[in-house]
């Protein structure tokens, strides 16, 4: 990694793909702060429709937030400044919350996106949640729905173009670690240009 | 799902309340149960007249939440009253929520013992 470089890492994964598991062994591994409600509720505080952060972390809907169409672009461009910021002062894992647009053509940012197998996702929350297989299935769809929605909504962006990231890591068979050792080889190896240099 | 030992003992007015809680809990947000009440008016003498407690304070949101029936009539006076909040506490950040079935959607998020608690609840509340 270049001398004084302020590398970033924008997160973005599903329901069950162990994405925050992730996060959290990259910052063991690089010392990075991981950002996530923190962004969020800093995101509903400026703009003043704190309500808005709370309809965010309400991934299965279950609260029916209902919230004016003229809020939401404040929360939006609250969300872009944040992130924004977070960028300047970089080692920072932005999880969710659009990153990988907002931040693309960042030179410094590098946009990771984790995913896994449906069924393997549903088991996961099933076991972690203590709830009915057939429930957890219900709610690896709904939050693929509303985070599918939030970026096509907000940005015109599809959540699964593969242009958004640099790297893409199916947990399957790949654990939080080793995930971990792979984003940060990338990091070692990016270059002020935003290019990476060779193995 | 299940509320922390320290808010056990709650005593909620409402099992609507009960359920937003739970759900809160759920997502790992914290928050408090009718932590503040804000008088809103006072006689001559400096007596507090009326005042407002609503249901819940978030911390890390810094929001207070009012829950409210679909009934309009009580619909409108807590917005009276929110209002009346806000331009006396114009520092403070209130939001209304309609209360809603819940119900349907936790059995099928497969949170069916939580259901079914708010369910018994809301049967003792119609028979009591």
């Amino acid at each position: 990694m270049p001398t004084g470089s302020k590398i970033s890492i924008t997160l973005s994964r599903q329901l069950g793909s162990m994405g925050c598991e992730v996060a959290q062994a990259v910052k063991d591994r690089l010392g990075y702060r991981v950002v996530w409600r923190e962004l969020i509720n800093e995101a509903g505080k400026r703009s003043g429709t704190p309500e808005l952060a709370l309809d965010c972390i309400d991934d299965l809907g279950l609260l029916g937030i209902t919230v004016p169409a003229r809020y939401r672009a404040i929360y939006k461009q609250a969300m872009e400044e944040v992130m924004q910021e977070l960028v300047e002062e970089g080692n920072v894992v932005i999880i969710g919350r659009a990153g990988q647009v907002i931040l693309s053509g960042y030179p410094n940012v590098i946009h990771v996106q984790i995913i896994a197998s449906h069924e393997l996702r549903a088991r996961r929350i099933a076991e972690e949640r203590a709830i009915p297989l057939e429930g957890a299935r219900a709610q690896v769809d709904a939050s693929d729905r509303n985070r599918r929605l939030y970026l096509k909504r907000c940005y015109n962006a599809r959540w699964d173009d593969p242009n958004l990231y640099d790297l893409i890591i199916n947990t399957d068979r790949v654990t939080p670690q080793s995930a971990a050792a792979i984003i940060a080889k990338t990091v070692s190896m990016y270059t002020p240009t935003g290019t990476l240099s060779t193995f | 799902m299940s509320l922390p030992s320290n808010k056990k003992k709650l005593e909620f007015a409402h099992p609507s309340e009960e359920a937003f809680a739970l759900i809160l809990d759920y997502y790992g947000i914290e928050w408090q149960y009718e932590p503040r009440t804000f008088p809103l008016e006072w006689d001559e003498n400096k007596q507090v007249l009326v005042a407002f407690a609503p249901d819940f304070y978030l911390p890390q949101q810094d929001l207070y939440i009012e829950l409210t029936t679909l009934r309009p009539q009580l619909s409108s006076h807590k917005n009276r009253k929110i209002r009346r909040l806000k331009e006396l506490y114009p520092e403070v950040n209130i939001k209304l929520f309609k209360r809603r079935e819940m119900h349907t959607m936790m059995v099928k998020y497969g949170l069916d013992s939580e259901a079914e608690r708010i369910r018994g609840s809301e049967a003792q509340e119609k028979n009591g």
